[in-house]
């Protein structure tokens, strides 16, 4: 055994809590503290491996360092396939950390090391939950679930495919969480405790297996950290700090049956952290003896507060090897390399240590065929997926886990070409500045860069866009490519594919799990509020010094205090006021407290989704229709358009030989009892009542109209499918195919109007009535002049060549019927013209390109309100990849901006939406101002137009345009 | 964690007479597609006394931010004069680059600057009034200090959860006394040497 401690390997003194060698051996993190905030810090490996890579200053020994952990970090875990690292910390916070290949060196400016980042780690992801200190974080075996714990008392279940869904909220500690190992088999996970337990918890229903508590109650809670950890054969769990006869030990506990009988005794103190060798080993076969056949056997290392480390083989009853005064304070972490030969120590006294075993020493490792066969002996066949090679050989039991085949040989090689080593990778620095170079570029910078002049007269420059971030890049496609584990559908919380994956939880001998969706919302809105009082206090305590240092009036302090002072006392600054200093801990208390209802307002959301989702798939079939009229009276978009099957139960079989029905569109399905809201007022309702009494074999039904105490009622002959109301008017659609529209008073405005077809919506406004059919055609009337404005209109011109369907209707209150496609794109049909007119494009590639934010002044920046707001969506995405723009001539840009204005302008007047209309012309205006030469005429022609149309109505336009032109 | 991140600030046209205005090259990072403009400014102080005296040299607003690496060149003009305490002219003082998003100051870079005559006559005996156009201004570019501050970045109504004031590397000041020609005391900024006057 050769022993090392890389001095260089520090954090400037600061202690080091956790290290963690990546998955490829080629590197190594560390976590601590930092200068001011917590630190995470990449190392290259190869420097600790090698004398000659030490001496070499060409190879860099520090490769990446991020202190965007606000306080210190507890915890860093490399994900198993190495591209992604957790680190979590005192701030309460997950980070999860990627490589971003294509940006070059750069230094974290302003700190006091000079030395450039080689590789640039990103954190792509902020896990916020925990209500205080996250004190350990663990990948699950094929890095489907991230799991962290925290002195909340709680561990948390990240979905490590969909980031930051918590798939649960491990709830039972009534202490201090302080480490967490998973089973390498997946089947469970064990967390240790300040409350004097272990907790095994099963990953199929996350409900407790295990509770263990007899080898712990005489622990006290000294230690910083309880880092457990389970055998790689998932035979064995082996807990940190526990006692036996008063003597500090670390308990084994066995998998069959969760039997206590054997601990690691020898520690002096508690032991705080327990890592297993990733290797199963065998006997080293001796030359010329005889084969003999030895049993399999695992390596463990053991660290203590003792300040001493020892390694133990499970075949042998005395340790291996044990290590005294290695540091001058308590061991905190861990690891060892993949292939089981090294391991790195850290402490709290802020160093790291390297032990690098020989096979002599340990045994021959086995390979992982052989390690696997471990598994299958023990947990039989169908045990989770453990290698790639056996993925492929893995019968395919259900439809995700072919999708995942295919993706994984599709993303392989991709993968391959990743690999991640320090040579093989020189980041390059991907110009988007057509072949200049970034020295040529900052020379003319002053003179190149765009700059503008806001609504407000203020400066605004266009920074100048040097390297793209793939800001996808972390988005559910890479975390995707990790195989799916048995049960692991629970992840995504859909009942049904757990039912369909008991198959597989069957012949794996787990209990096939009971619904847990029922549990999960339930659970985790619930929060802990005695969230670690020890970190407000430190923190409290790091603000407080902070404020008498700068409080002091001595005049180069003061100069020195004026580095870290807020500007909210100076002239022309309007910071947010800060109550910094004056109570720092009532802060830190109030800060938490306001954190809460946010993660329980995150939680209830998704509650509600998920009973969406249930009910969704409950319905399917008999209610989905309807369940797709309530959402067209909110306004959301449809989105299963698509999968829906046309209902058919509804009508009678003659309309199916209607031959003009070629375009169909879903007609909602007959319910018993339903009520709607009128539009246009909060207080005005609908209800039907289908089948309310049966009068001499037909049945009748009731709709009944109400406002503010006021109602009336009428009977219809055939049951109603859909209701439809204004403030003036209401129309309902029968399953008998008719059409009967009554007054908000409740006369009958005309007879029943009769369809060739059922009706698949229906909308009112004003005095107009827009009716769609099942076979796609529109119809609009103005039922007070008794008109038609649109005339069994076809949607073919508009349906045809996609196969969008319609995910949204309306009327706007001038009678303009608007259609949204799940495509996208949203057309209304112009009566005059007697066309559909395109009107807005979720992929337009104008309203991505434009960048007219500088005109949008304060009042109207929150948007108009109307009928284009509405289809276009109020958070109208312009201007999104204007950046990506960047290196294109500001003239083309300009274009873009000044076309997709234009567009907008002549889509408010086509949907003769006055207030629209004047919120675009007003911007247009100022663009036409601030970026083009002015062209007063041009505005002005609009502003007569204005004139025309708006109900507000502009005595002048002329005077209005121009002023509005001397205003900006 | 903060959504953008500056990278560098490179002080353009230094050292410079007194009335030149002020350039930083600012290279910054982001994140996320930010959905508003970045506000920076430059503020002179004045005064290491009074924040009275401090002036906003200029402030600018940089806009679109997409993810991704951007820079940019703040220039502004020299500050006041006759704002300026005339005991305060000469020497050493601070001028401070801020940061906001929505309002909340996220960084603080500060320097030190330095002005002198350059004259050796006017440096040993220096005018009652000060004469500005014989000033050099010096901006000790080697060492900014930087502050960073925890804000919410998103749009929501939340106050701020966590505001605390982080400096880092608060005993690391250089008493401005000590600057010309001696090493830095070490504190905890070992690598770094004024390289400048």
């Amino acid at each position: 055994m050769k022993l090392l401690k890389p001095s260089w390997v520090n954090h400037n003194g600061k202690p080091i809590f956790s290290v963690d060698i990546h998955p490829d051996g080629t590197k190594f993190a560390t976590g601590g503290q930092g200068e001011d905030s917590g630190k995470v810090v990449i190392w290259n490996m190869a420097p600790v491996l090698r004398e000659e890579d030490e001496r070499n200053e060409n190879i860099p020994k520090l490769l990446c360092q991020m202190d965007n952990h606000l306080a210190c970090v507890n915890c860093v875990r490399w994900s198993n396939n190495g591209l992604y690292l957790a680190s979590g910390g005192d701030d309460k916070l997950v980070m999860v950390w990627k490589r971003a290949a294509f940006i070059g060196p750069s230094t974290v400016f302003g700190s006091s090391s000079k030395l450039a980042n080689v590789e640039q780690w990103r954190c792509v992801m902020i896990l916020r939950n925990h209500t205080g200190d996250v004190m350990d974080v663990a990948w699950s075996p094929h890095d489907v679930w991230l799991a962290s714990c925290s002195v909340d008392n709680t561990i948390v279940i990240w979905n490590a495919r969909k980031f930051p869904e918590i798939v649960m909220t491990l709830k039972g500690h009534t202490g201090l969480v302080k480490g967490l190992t998973w089973d390498p088999v997946g089947k469970y996970i064990a967390s240790q405790a300040d409350d004097r337990s272990l907790k095994v918890w099963r990953t199929m229903d996350w409900q407790l297996e295990t509770n263990i508590t007899k080898p712990f109650s005489e622990c006290g809670g000294t230690t910083h950290v309880l880092r457990l950890s389970w055998s790689p054969d998932g035979q064995y769990l082996v807990s940190a700090h526990a006692m036996n006869n008063s003597g500090p030990t670390a308990q084994i506990i066995e998998r069959d049956g969760w039997k206590t009988n054997m601990d690691f005794v020898g520690h002096r103190k508690a032991v705080t952290v327990v890592k297993f060798n990733p290797k199963i080993f065998k006997k080293k076969q001796k030359n010329g003896s005889t084969p003999k056949p030895s049993c399999p056997y695992c390596c463990c290392a053991v660290g203590s507060k003792d300040r001493s480390l020892s390694v133990w083989l499970t075949s042998l009853k005395r340790p291996l090897v044990v290590i005294h005064d290695l540091f001058d304070k308590s061991i905190m972490d861990i690891t060892w390399t993949l292939n089981g030969l090294g391991l790195l120590v850290c402490s709290m006294d802020g160093t790291v240590a390297f032990l690098d075993f020989s096979q002599d020493e340990l045994g021959d490792p086995l390979n992982e065929e052989e390690k696997n066969a471990i598994h299958q002996n023990i947990y039989g066949k169908s045990l989770a997926i453990t290698m790639e090679s056996q993925l492929s050989s893995t019968i395919i039991e259900n439809p995700e886990m072919l999708k995942y085949q295919q993706e994984r040989q599709g993303n392989q090689n991709p993968n391959e070409a990743q690999g991640i080593g320090p040579e093989n990778q020189t980041p390059k620095l991907t110009n988007v500045l057509n072949g200049e170079s970034l020295e040529d570029i900052r020379k003319n910078l002053l003179k190149k860069q765009v700059e503008t002049r806001t609504a407000d007269g203020r400066r605004r420059i266009t920074p100048l866009c040097i390297a793209q971030l793939d800001t996808a890049d972390f988005l559910p496609a890479l975390f995707n490519s990790v195989p799916i584990l048995p049960g692991s559908s629970a992840s995504t919380q859909l009942t049904p594919q757990i039912s369909s994956d008991s198959s597989t939880a069957n012949s794996l001998g787990l209990r096939p799990s009971h619904d847990p969706t029922t549990t999960s919302p339930n659970k985790t809105a619930e929060d802990n509020k005695d969230s670690g009082t020890a970190a407000v206090n430190s923190i409290g305590m790091k603000s407080n010094l902070l404020l008498t240092s700068a409080s002091k009036i001595e005049p180069m302090k003061a100069l020195d205090s004026r580095f870290t002072e807020r500007s909210k006392a100076m002239p022309g600054v309007t910071s947010v006021p800060l109550t910094i200093g004056i109570t720092p801990l009532d802060r830190v208390k109030d800060s938490s407290s306001v954190k809460e209802p946010k993660g329980k307002d995150e939680t209830s959301s998704d509650s509600e989704d998920k009973i969406m989702v249930k009910s969704i798939a409950k319905r399917k079939g008999e209610m989905e229709g309807a369940e797709v009229v309530e959402k067209r009276k909110k306004g959301r978009p449809r989105k299963d358009a698509k999968t829906m099957p046309f209902p058919q139960t509804p009508v009678e079989p003659s309309r199916l030989t209607t031959p003009i029905a070629v375009l169909k569109l879903p007609t909602p399905s007959i319910q018993k009892s339903f009520s709607t809201q009128v539009s246009t007022d909060g207080v005005t309702y609908l209800e039907v009542e289908n089948e309310v009494s049966v009068v001499s074999g037909s049945r009748l039904s009731q709709l009944k109209w109400s406002r503010e105490g006021r109602e009336w009622d009428v009977l219809l002959p055939s049951r109603i499918i859909i209701a439809a109301g204004s403030s003036n008017v209401v129309a309902v659609a029968c399953e008998d195919r008719t059409l009967s529209v009554f007054t908000a008073c409740g006369r009958r405005l005309i007879p029943s109007i009769i369809l060739p077809v059922p009706m698949s919506a229906l909308h009112c406004s004003g005095h107009f009535v827009m009716a769609l059919t099942a076979s796609a055609m529109l119809s609009v009337w103005d039922v007070q002049k008794q008109t038609a404005l649109v005339k069994n209109e076809s949607l073919n011109p508009i349906l045809s060549g996609t196969d969008a369907t319609v995910s949204q209707s309306f009327l706007t209150q001038q009678g303009v019927a608007v259609v949204s496609l799940s495509n996208g794109k949203t057309y209304c049909f112009n009566s005059s013209l007697e066309t559909w007119n395109l009107i807005a494009d979720k992929q337009d590639s104008l309203v991505q390109c434009t960048d007219f934010r500088n005109c949008v002044s304060a009042q109207d920046a929150l948007g108009s309100m109307g009928p284009l707001a509405l289809t276009q969506g109020r958070n109208l995405s312009a201007g999104r990849l204007a950046s990506r723009l960047s290196s294109t001539p500001h003239h083309l840009q300009q274009g873009m901006t000044l076309a997709f204005l234009e567009k907008q302008l002549s889509s408010a007047l086509i949907l003769l939406s006055a207030s629209e209309y004047r919120h675009w012309l007003l911007i247009y205006a100022r663009f036409l101002v601030n970026e083009v030469e002015v062209n007063e005429r041009s505005i002005c022609q609009r502003g007569n137009l204005t004139g025309d149309l708006t109900t507000e109505k502009l005595s002048r336009p002329e005077s209005f345009t121009i002023s509005t032109c001397r205003q900006i | 964690m903060a959504k953008v991140q500056v990278l560098n600030v490179a002080v353009l046209d230094n050292p410079s007479p007194f009335r030149n205005p002020f350039q930083f090259e600012i290279t910054f990072e982001c994140m996320e597609d930010l959905p508003e403009d970045l506000e920076w400014k430059i503020i002179y102080v004045g005064s290491a006394e009074s924040e009275e005296y401090d002036q906003v040299l200029d402030s600018v607003l940089v806009g679109p931010v997409p993810a991704g690496r951007h820079m940019f060149v703040f220039q502004a003009d020299a500050p006041n004069t006759g704002l300026i305490p005339e005991s305060d002219a000469v020497g050493v003082t601070v001028v401070l680059i801020t940061c906001t998003y929505r309002g909340q100051e996220f960084i603080r870079i500060g320097y030190y600057v330095n002005n002198e005559y350059t004259d050796p006559e006017l440096r040993e005996n220096p005018p009652v009034k000060p004469d500005y156009t014989q000033l050099q201004r010096n901006i000790l570019a080697s060492n900014p200090r930087v502050t960073r501050f925890h804000i919410n970045w998103e749009a929501t109504m939340e106050k701020m959860e966590d505001s605390e004031n982080v400096d880092p590397a608060p005993n690391a000041m250089l008493p401005p006394t000590s600057m010309p020609g001696k090493a830095p005391p070490l504190g905890l900024m070992p690598d770094n040497s004024m390289d400048c006057l």
